[in-house]
């Protein structure tokens, strides 16, 4: 498969921005916590591009150094295809650094923001 | 098509394309009462002193991320006027007899009849999400009027707890008022709830030709299914609630 240039995919996320829509709408967003934003460095487990989110199974490796699986949820597939997001754009095994408005209550949940590849490409969540 | 026909379709207007609502219907709103309402936001509607109290108990809720949202059990329409305050894309069908207005964000459907039906009579008509529709053209603006709508706990206008009375009533003017935008003038009557009309205007801007409609099953993976107390929980991908906080 031809994997599109990245500056081609960055320009479609470019162009994308001006019209992507209001972000996470199915359920309130209260259990998230908006004023904290975590980094979350690790590998995809599984990519779920499905309605009414997408989720990202990422494995982490916490701070004692065992492995902890996350689940990180975002926009629907049609949100997020007009912001340049593919598919295909996360497989398992890929080493990626995500941007997180964590769970409240602590869980390993969340919401994502912002998304870099390993080849350095970053798409968002919003058009904001 | 009909002579009559071709020139009726000839005069409409051009509501092609998709459509994206502008600013966050959902989530942004003016905390007081009265005022025009921003383009994206919305007042407070003028309710009557029960259906503030009822008001103020959801908002209650809605602080405590428990106040029931129809559009998060993925399963019933969200109903009129809500339907016009979904996050995802809108396409409007224009045709002589008929406007329908399709939102991305299922299932929701409105058919607006415009071909001089009336509504139906008293004892042809019960009660459903989006109700029954009837409009007219005025040059280039669509005016229509929704009654025996579904409400009174069954529906909400939107997830910080404006509710309206099985009494509702809805006056809707859509017409393109800049290019690319066609603006909603929405005038909610409802006696059950509100001392005097309630305005809303949203609008909607028109996305790039090539952009597709997609599907949107809100049962394919909901990981967010709401408890009895109204809670929206997280699940793993093995089904377990993955919250920690009761």
């Amino acid at each position: 498969m031809l994997r599109p240039l990245r500056s081609i995919t960055l320009l479609l996320a470019a162009l994308s921005m001006a019209y992507a829509g209001t972000g996470s709408a199915h359920h309130s967003t209260g259990m998230f916590d908006q004023a904290k934003t975590i980094k979350l460095v690790g590998t995809v487990k599984q990519f779920q591009w499905t309605n009414p989110h997408s989720w990202i199974q990422l494995d982490v490796t916490n701070e004692a150094g065992a492995k902890e699986e996350w689940s990180i949820e975002g926009n629907s597939p049609n949100q997020l295809i007009r912001l340049g997001w593919r598919p295909g754009t996360l497989k398992p095994g890929d080493n990626i650094t995500l941007l997180v408005k964590p769970m409240r209550d602590g869980a390993k949940g969340g919401m994502f923001v912002e998304i870099t590849l390993a080849d350095g490409t970053v798409l968002k969540q919003y058009d904001r | 098509m009909s002579v009559w026909a071709a020139e009726a379709a000839a005069k409409l207007p051009d509501w092609s394309g998709a459509w994206q609502l502008r600013g966050r219907g959902e989530s942004r709103a003016s905390a007081t009462n009265g005022g025009p309402a921003k383009v994206g936001e919305r007042n407070l509607p003028p309710y009557n002193p029960a259906w503030q109290k009822k008001f103020e108990a959801n908002a209650e809720l809605a602080k405590q991320d428990r106040f029931p949202d129809p559009l998060s059990f993925c399963g019933i329409p969200v109903g009129y006027p809500r339907v016009l305050n979904l996050p995802d894309s809108y396409e409007f069908v224009v045709r002589p007899e008929r406007v329908w207005i399709l939102t991305e964000n299922g299932p929701n459907l409105m058919r607006i009849y415009t071909d001089g039906r009336d509504h139906p009579a008293a004892d042809l008509m019960w009660p459903t999400y989006t109700g029954d529709s009837v409009g007219h053209w005025e040059g280039d603006a669509l005016v229509f009027d929704t009654v025996s709508i579904k409400n009174d706990g069954d529906t909400i206008f939107d997830r910080n707890g404006v509710v309206f009375s099985d009494k509702i009533h809805v006056v809707t003017r859509l017409r393109i008022t800049a290019p690319d935008t066609l603006t909603a003038d929405v005038t909610v009557i409802d006696p059950g709830a509100l001392t005097e009309p309630y305005k809303i205007v949203r609008q909607f801007r028109r996305i790039e030709a090539s952009a597709r409609v997609y599907d949107y099953a809100c049962r394919e993976n909901n990981r967010n299914p709401i408890d009895a107390s109204g809670k929206t929980l997280t699940l793993g991908t093995d089904g377990r609630v993955i919250d920690l906080a009761k």
